[in-house]
């Protein structure tokens, strides 16, 4: 089953997209900071994490970029969900690593939607990888 | 001396001992409401997140809509504070919650109180909800008599009520709510300037035809907030009359906010009144507004007179005119490649090299 991180300050945010996720089948970790999402993804590495850029003690970029740097979380997708906008943010967001950049106020039911999008799309470079390997 | 020492200290300690039991009582009891209320509105909350997050329809909000009123009162502020930070599906059947329960025919009838935190609380509720039937009343409290004391002066609370319908208007997106709003600037207590500028952007474009009227106004504090909109928008065919601002309104300010705009309308006919402006006579303020507005523009035409601008003797001239050609992309930052690689100490080579600099921090080279 995937495993979906969510990182959200926003307790109401982070209990609706829990709920929204878990309805929808997929086995969610929430955490209420950075420090506390990096944590959770050390030792659970999941397959995706929905983060938000603006969070006390770890930014959500910062939290990007340890994740991409460390072996273990390199290869767990990544969707940004934040209220920042302009497109310098989102420059930044795609620049700390990210594969995916939601804009708040934002539609549970598409969050779902791009969260099976980009798992499909992984599974089939995966498997496109492997069968170039061998 | 010692013993009433003693007894002093005595009753001190006694004091802050009972005090410190005092605060740990109150802080547990505090807690225990809280847990309880927690306890008390978790079920509701559950059932709110279920309609949020968009479920089959119907049950989730027969839940919500049908619960108990010391249920939704619990889960009121939590449905409110989701209203902002949802769109599609899930924000209708929010609102849809609030229109059964009679909350919104409730803020309507409160917008008419005559109390302000009743009528401010009824106002920010409707513009979160979007409810543009309110519109009327909400004008009617931006230039509300009302909200004039008898020295005619806008009284705290009087204007903080302004300020929640103001902002309640621009989240309507109501094009009639301009008149109100531009007037809310006049007078002898205008509301905060920015403020109606937000709103009048989040009107939208079909707010534009109302706002070029409002540019007849004679207080260049209303000239100034509109063009400002003006620009922020992007409004199509308010390029000439914009321009008319630049060349000849009588307030410096106003100008200067003109030349601003019509860099942010980005329109090609903007170039000429830009580089008139540039070359100008005019302050250094207005000039240094047209070309900073040049570079905004994002025309390639502007290469050749903004490599002569960087030339200027006046600091703030050259200095705007670098930060322009930086803001011009690849052709631009050739220019200024060119200009700083010369040899000698010019100030055009640095003015160059520093905006170099600055595209390489921000990562547009």
């Amino acid at each position: 089953m995937t495993t979906v991180l969510i990182a959200e300050d926003d307790e109401d945010i982070r209990d609706l997209v829990v709920f929204k996720l878990e309805q929808a089948g997929f086995t969610v970790i929430a955490a209420p900071d950075g420090t506390a999402a990096l944590a959770a993804a050390q030792a659970q590495t999941p397959d995706l994490a929905v983060i938000d850029v603006s969070m006390p003690q770890l930014s959500g970029l910062d939290l990007c970029r340890l994740l991409r740097a460390d072996p273990r979380t390199a290869g767990t997708l990544i969707i940004m969900l934040t209220a920042r906008s302009q497109e310098g943010d989102v420059e930044a967001g795609f620049s700390a690593g990210a594969d995916d950049y939601i804009v708040k106020p934002f539609s549970p039911r598409e969050l779902t939607s791009r969260i099976r999008a980009l798992m499909q799309r992984h599974g089939r470079e995966e498997a496109r990888r492997s069968e170039a390997l061998g | 001396m010692i013993q009433l020492a003693s007894v002093t200290i005595g009753v001190l300690l006694g004091i802050s001992t009972a005090a410190a039991l005092l605060i740990a009582v109150l802080r547990a009891a505090r807690g225990l409401r809280q847990r309880r209320r927690a306890e008390r509105a978790a079920a509701p909350r559950r059932a709110l997140l279920a309609l949020a997050a968009g479920g089959e329809g119907a049950p989730e909000l027969e839940a919500v809509a049908g619960m108990p009123d010391d249920a939704w009162r619990a889960v009121e502020p939590t449905a409110l504070d989701l209203l902002a930070k949802v769109r599609g599906e899930a924000r209708e059947s929010l609102a849809e919650v609030f229109a059964r329960r009679g909350v919104v025919a409730r803020a309507l009838r409160d917008l008419r109180d005559g109390r302000p935190i009743t009528q401010a609380r009824a106002a920010e509720l409707l513009g979160r909800l979007g409810r543009r039937e309110a519109v009327p009343a909400l004008c009617s409290l931006v230039a509300d008599p009302r909200a004039h004391s008898r020295r005619g002066t806008v009284t705290g609370v009087r204007a903080e009520l302004r300020v929640v319908a103001i902002r309640a208007l621009g989240r309507l997106g109501d094009p009639s709510a301009v008149a109100p709003l531009v007037s809310s600037l006049g007078g002898a207590d205008p509301a905060p300037s920015q403020l109606v500028a937000h709103a009048l952007i989040q009107l939208g474009p079909d707010a534009a035809p109302a706002l070029m009227t409002a540019l007849n106004a004679p207080q260049p504090l209303v000239r100034m907030t509109v063009l400002d909109a003006l620009g922020r928008l992007g409004a199509a065919g308010a390029e000439q009359r914009v321009a008319a601002l630049l060349h000849d309104d009588p307030s410096p300010s106003v100008r200067e906010t003109a030349a601003t705009a019509l860099g942010r309308l980005g329109t090609g006919s903007a170039l000429r009144p830009l580089l008139d402006a540039a070359n100008s006579d005019e302050s250094l303020a207005l000039r240094a507004s047209a070309v900073r507005a040049l570079g905004q523009l994002g025309a390639r035409e502007a290469i050749a007179p903004l490599t002569a601008l960087i030339a200027s003797p006046h600091y703030r001239i050259a200095h705007e005119a670098a930060g322009a050609l930086r803001r011009l992309g690849s052709a631009g930052h050739a220019t200024l490649r060119e200009l700083a690689g010369r040899s000698g100490t010019d100030g055009a080579g640095a003015h160059a090299r520093e905006a170099l600099g600055m595209a390489e921090l921000t990562g547009q080279r």
